[in-house]
């Protein structure tokens, strides 16, 4: 294919570098230095989309992110399909593949069209409000239907191969675009010694400069920038991030970037490389130099292709070589629309006209343009495009001063090409998302960024200053203020001479009157991507929506990808026509981030797969792994679950383990239980006031289980603690519940009872733990220590300072199995060590390891609770049956003392702990069942308790529950019914929870 | 118990809490937290050039000391039993030879020590210290790992959100801080040169993030 809209020199593009890409299955040529945009208006493509609604046919408009369009899927395979994607933002590679995402089968020969332009005219503004939303049981089928013909793309049904990750910044000073006012605002502060950040969106600094033809001290404007980057770059300090758009803006002058590193190279980023990075900066001060974005008129078919922004015809001229027509008429408000014409007869093709809805406007520009003896139609305006897939002529007329209405007869024009000037938009995006509303300024027709509260500094377009020798100069007034705000001196920076062009005043105008009313007329588009036009908005208002943020929820102005860009302030504009009032009075929609799209893969950076969330090992992990554990998430710990052998189901694993345990011996890493070293002399006393138990009389060498309360009486964690000296205690809490205790003394101490002398330690981690439990543990024990761990000389509930398999170790013999039990606690770095020797001289006694599973089954057998499953912050230790582990005969009062006698804690008939027995042995009651007293009865029926935990029990041939009975303590013996959401019943007797050994002597053995 | 360096039943009486050397005999082999990830066999095999280095220092003694900076008998008495004082400075350390201490909090200090010496120092601890104080041993559950190289400082970046620029983290500096979805106590131990302090349970976890935050610059794992 030949590049019919290229010129033969010019641009910043490399000639002599082709590059072949595809673009709806067809190939097409392009060169190094192209954007996608540039190479498909090179190529003479015309449409690049079908609009949302409408499915009418749509080219390429803008020259960057205010793109509406050319929004398209780009994509070599099915892994790397990326939606979304602005043709004007990417750069052209070899071997790029783009399709258009709306339109089907193709953009060009739309079947859609028909339906879309039916289904058009049935879609009024406000559709899916009236339509969709009722009634509301039909909606996913609406909305699959919505979708299929909408829709901007969609995600890749394969992973995504690429690397994206995140990084922290700091700096001084954070510019926002490399444009004139940007780079002399980097240049000032880097001189001055800060600290400083620049970036921008396009892949190479320059912005605005790099579109025209403007000179600096007399040379290219574009050699400036080049020494100005080269000098950046000498600067230790600063950073420059070409092809990285400041998306956010938040709180605290912290900034995200999003960095495009790879996109230009490829389909796939190189090895190893990472494709987009997302940038975290804090900066001190900020300069938004962010520019402006043209705005377009709104005029009848103003989406026919060809039609498009003055500043963008300008800058695919300039920057890329391609003049995207052959015959250009300019519709302009303001002097800066004759720069399109004058760089299209500088290209040597065909200025039609320049109309000009002003009456007489005489500035540099506009002389320019007369002196090339242009055809300016003063006093007129394009009130209406003919054409389909292109523009093929328009209509001129001239309008009232005002611009109000059509006064004039109606002249055709050929022409194939309308590039429109509204005057400028500050980018003022940025500077609303820390909450700044934006101010209108009648002067440049616009709004400018609000007060704000952020260390944010503006220079350049975005404060409305569109002549470069005034950017330059608010940019380096921004620098040296960051400057002096940081504590730095004044750098010395001598600005390049910019030419000062003489600027007529603009006219303030946004909606082109027809001939006809607007609701006759033919479409005026604001909003091209969701398709909302003039007439849309001014139904919206006659029908009550006077607020702007209700007209845009109305019409979906604003709701695209891009955000309104183009199209909120001619709304707007068009809305406070409509209600007869000012702009201002109308107000304006504020943005948020982002900015542009952003990839999800940006934003989860390296937190995906294996690094999503930290998985916590104990020290004998490995050996799980190699024992075909299966493992359950406890907190951030993968704790084994239960270890199967080939062929075992998961309840033959557990019956398997768990007559183990009771018959012989097993094995359970209990590690992960939270451990707190406590010091100091008045640890004991601090152990009172957070246990509800006593802790006054707890000897050295003995461990007492105990329940922590919150200052509601509830119960939140509990675990045993010992007393490893008179100043010195360990505590156990909850796998999960660790990190909240810690903080919880931690809390106490230092806000409440800072008198107490007691210091906390997290020894969690040091410190692995080994539970042999079963009648023959003490056998096991005894062959791998010298010392004495009989009955008589160790007892249950001590702890001993032993010797196991060679290595230190603080055993506790505590039993949360009700079986002679013995924890070993060693040094992690010995963990594994212990683990396997313990294994070695287990074999004999069938040592048998068991997970998180088997060990709920076993103290369920005895009825001990898990804190955060029998109790979920709404029970007291009375609920719970544990009233035992509750002394009022403390001196100082305890951590929910006083919640638990509140009235409602102490009344009758509270949800009570108690067991449940099935009169089938065979039915395990699913956990969370709710009890009835008459499954026959009216629903809903009154509830009185549910399930907490229950298992089938090998040991006792038979299902057992633990679970809350109103009064429950009180009705041992009685019935009560689980009905099941599959219309069964299951029937239960209440029982005590303690199922097995109920007097406790096999821990005693 | 015969075979353990325990403190004698006075002794411990004295200072009412339990101490014991929880490190066995040579003939028995420590696993540090990273014990899995072969980092000997790595480093013998694996690239030996690349942006970033990680070694692993391991099996160091970790004490974990609480104390009052305001009493001065007990800052004396760090210094008898190390030879240096404690950092009173917040986010600083100090070191002596083998010895380093990171200022944790303004009661809280990490004293890392050669990992057979750790018994012998907390006993001494025990027998200078003063008034109301704790000594914990923590070795078992963390790592020390050192990173280094041209790249060190991006890899940083992109795990916490601590500003690292040399002119706000010179050498000594120390933070306890977000490290990716974990933490770590990071040093700076030279110009290129930092050690991270980090939990045993984490280790695996950073141990995957730092090779996927190195991965663009090359990671060589050193002996």
């Amino acid at each position: 294919m030949t590049q019919q809209n290229r010129l033969t020199s010019g641009g910043r593009i490399d000639r002599s570098k082709p590059l072949t890409f595809t673009y709806n299955g067809k190939q097409y040529k392009g060169f190094q230095g192209d954007t996608l945009a540039s190479a498909m208006l090179a190529n003479g493509i015309n449409v690049v989309a079908r609009s949302f609604k409408y499915s009418r046919p749509r080219g390429i408009v803008a020259c960057g992110a205010e793109e509406p369009n050319a929004v398209l899927q780009l994509g070599a395979t099915e892994a790397t399909q990326v939606p979304n994607v602005r043709a004007t933002q990417q750069e052209l590679f070899d071997g790029l593949v783009s399709a258009s995402t709306n339109g089907w089968p193709s953009v060009d020969t739309d079947v859609m069209g028909l339906m879309g332009k039916v289904g058009g005219d049935m879609m009024p503004p406000g559709f899916y409000y009236k339509t969709f939303m009722f009634p509301q049981s039909m909606w996913h089928t609406y909305e699959a239907v919505i979708r299929k013909a909408a829709g901007l793309g969609r995600a890749p049904r394969e992973s995504d191969p690429d690397r994206y990750d995140s990084i922290n910044q700091h700096c001084d000073v954070m510019i926002v675009g490399a444009g004139p006012a940007g780079l002399a605002a980097a240049l000032t502060a880097a001189r001055g010694g800060a600290r400083v950040i620049i970036a921008d969106e396009q892949n190479e600094f320059g912005g605005s400069l790099l579109n025209g033809k403007e000179t600096l001290d007399g040379k290219p404007a574009a050699e400036w920038v080049r020494a100005v980057v080269e000098e950046l770059s000498t600067y230790e300090d600063v950073l420059m991030l070409p092809r990285s758009t400041v998306n956010g803006y938040h709180d605290h002058n912290f900034l995200t970037i999003h960095e495009r590193r790879t996109d230009h190279l490829a389909d796939i980023a190189p090895v190893n490389q990472v494709r987009q990075r997302m940038h975290r900066v804090r900066a001190k001060w900020v300069v938004l130099a962010t520019g402006a974005h043209e705005r377009p008129l709104v005029y009848a078919n103003n989406d026919v292709p060809g039609c498009m922004l003055s500043g963008a015809v300008s800058a695919y001229i300039n920057r890329y070589g391609v003049v995207p027509g052959t015959e250009l008429v300019v519709m302009t408000t303001n002097d800066y629309g004759y720069q399109a014409a004058l760089d299209w007869a500088d290209a040597g093709r065909k200025v039609v006209a320049i109309v000009d809805t002003r009456e007489a406007a005489v500035g540099d520009r506009t002389e320019a343009a007369r002196k090339r003896g242009l055809n300016i139609i003063s006093g007129s305006a394009v009130i209406e495009v003919q054409g389909s897939k292109r523009v093929s002529g328009v209509s001129v007329a001239a309008l009232s001063a005002s611009g109000s209405k059509v006064i004039g007869s109606v002249t055709k024009l050929k022409a194939d090409t309308v590039a429109s000037s509204g005057g400028w938009s500050p980018v003022i995006h940025l500077s609303c998302h820390t909450g700044s509303r934006p101010v209108w300024n009648d002067e440049i027709v616009g709004f400018l960024p609000g007060d704000t509260v952020q260390k944010q500094l503006t220079a350049g377009g975005i404060n409305g200053q569109y002549e470069t020798a005034v950017a330059l100069r608010e940019g380096f007034d921004a620098g040296q203020k960051a400057l002096a705000e940081v504590g730095l001196a004044a750098a010395e920076v001598v600005l390049p001479q910019a030419q000062m062009l003489k600027v007529a005043a603009p006219m303030s105008l946004f909606h082109i009157p027809h001939l006809k009313p607007t609701s006759q007329a033919p479409k005026q588009f604001v909003d091209y991507q969701t398709d909302v036009t003039a007439a849309g908005i001014e139904i919206a208002c006659r029908e009550g929506f006077e607020a702007i943020e209700h007209v845009k929820r109305y019409t979906a102005m604003g709701f695209g990808t891009d955000q309104g860009k183009l199209g909120n302030i001619n709304g707007m504009a068009v809305a406070a026509k409509a209600l007869n009032q000012s702009i201002p009075e109308t107000g304006t929609t504020v943005f948020r981030p982002n900015y542009t799209p952003i990839a999800f893969g940006a934003i989860a950076g390296s937190h995906s797969g294996a690094l999503f969330e930290p998985k916590r090992f104990t020290a004998m992990h490995k050996w799980h792994v190699e024992h075909g554990a299966e493992f359950e998430d406890v907190g951030q710990w993968k704790r084994p679950w239960y270890f199967p052998k080939a062929g075992e189901t998961m309840q033959q694993t557990l019956n398997r383990e768990c007559l183990a345990v009771r018959n012989s011996v097993g094995i359970l890493d209990a590690s992960t239980l939270g451990k707190i070293d406590v010091q100091g002399k008045d640890a004991r006393e601090f152990l009172g006031r957070v246990y509800t138990n006593a802790w006054a009389k707890l000897a050295v060498g003995k461990c007492r289980y105990g329940l922590m309360c919150g200052e509601d009486g509830m119960v939140f964690d509990d675990g045993v603690t010992a007393c490893l000296g008179e100043n010195h205690f360990v505590m156990t809490t909850t796998t999960g519940g660790a990190a909240r205790v810690y903080e919880w003394l931690e809390i106490y101490h230092q806000t409440e009872w800072p008198e107490l002398e007691v210091y906390f330690n997290t020894v969690t981690d040091h410190w692995s733990t080994a539970t042999i439990t079963g009648p023959n543990s003490r056998k096991l024990l005894a062959e791998l220590t010298d010392a004495d761990v009989s009955n008589e000389n160790f007892s249950y509930m001590d702890w001993k300072q032993i010797t196991v398999a060679g290595v230190p170790a603080r055993v506790f013999r505590i039993s949360f199995t009700g079986e002679l039990s013995f924890e070993i606690n060693v040094q992690a770095n010995y963990g594994m060590h212990v683990w396997e020797k313990l294994h070695e001289a287990g074999a004999k006694y069938g040592l048998t390891p068991y997970g998180t599973e088997t060990m709920h089954i076993l103290r369920a057998e005895k009825g001990f609770i898990i804190a955060g499953q029998d109790t979920d912050g709404s029970v007291h230790p009375f609920d719970l049956g544990m009233g035992w582990c509750v002394s009022n005969q403390k001196p100082f009062s305890y951590i929910g003392k006083r919640g638990m006698s509140r009235s409602d804690c102490t009344r009758e008939n509270r949800k009570q702990m108690v067991g449940l027995k099935t009169k089938d042995p065979k039915q395990v009651i699913p956990e969370g069942s709710q009890a009835v007293l008459d499954p026959n009865g009216p629903v809903p029926m009154p509830i009185e308790g549910h399930i907490t935990s229950s298992y089938w029990s090998e040991n006792l041939g038979h299902s057992i529950a633990m679970g809350f009975i109103k009064g429950g303590l009180d009705k041992m013996g009685e019935t009560v019914y689980y009905p099941l959401a599959n219309g069964t019943v299951i029937e239960a007797e209440i029982c005590s929870p303690i199922f097995f050994d109920p007097k406790g002597e096999r821990q005693n053995v | 118990m015969s075979d353990l360096n325990v403190m004698t039943p006075e002794e411990s009486a004295a200072t009412k809490a339990a101490v014991m050397d929880q490190v066995p005999g040579p003939e028995i082999q420590g696993q540090s937290p990273l014990h899995h990830a072969e980092l000997e066999s790595l480093a013998k095999q694996g690239p030996k050039t690349g942006g970033v280095h990680l070694r692993e220092l391991k099996l160091l003694g970790h004490l974990t000391l609480r104390c009052n900076p305001a009493n001065g008998d007990q800052l004396a008495a760090v210094e008898r039993v190390l030879g240096v004082a404690l950092p009173l400075q917040p986010l600083t350390s100090t070191e002596n030879g083998g010895y380093s201490i990171r200022w944790m909090s303004p009661d809280e200090w990490l004293i890392l020590v050669p990992g057979l010496e750790t018994f012998e120092i907390e006993a001494k601890f025990r027998d200078e210290m003063p008034g109301h104080y704790s000594l914990v041993n923590s070795s078992g559950g963390s790592t020390v790992l050192e990173l280094s190289g041209d790249n060190v400082l991006e890899v940083l970046k992109k795990s916490t959100p601590v500003d690292l620029h040399p002119k706000e983290f010179p050498v000594g500096k120390v933070v306890s801080t977000l490290f990716a979805k974990s933490t770590a106590t990071i040093r700076r131990s030279g110009e290129q040169r930092y050690e991270l302090v980090i939990r045993r349970s984490f280790s695996d976890y950073i141990w995957l993030w730092l090779q996927d935050a190195s991965r663009e610059f090359g990671l060589v794992i050193d002996a």
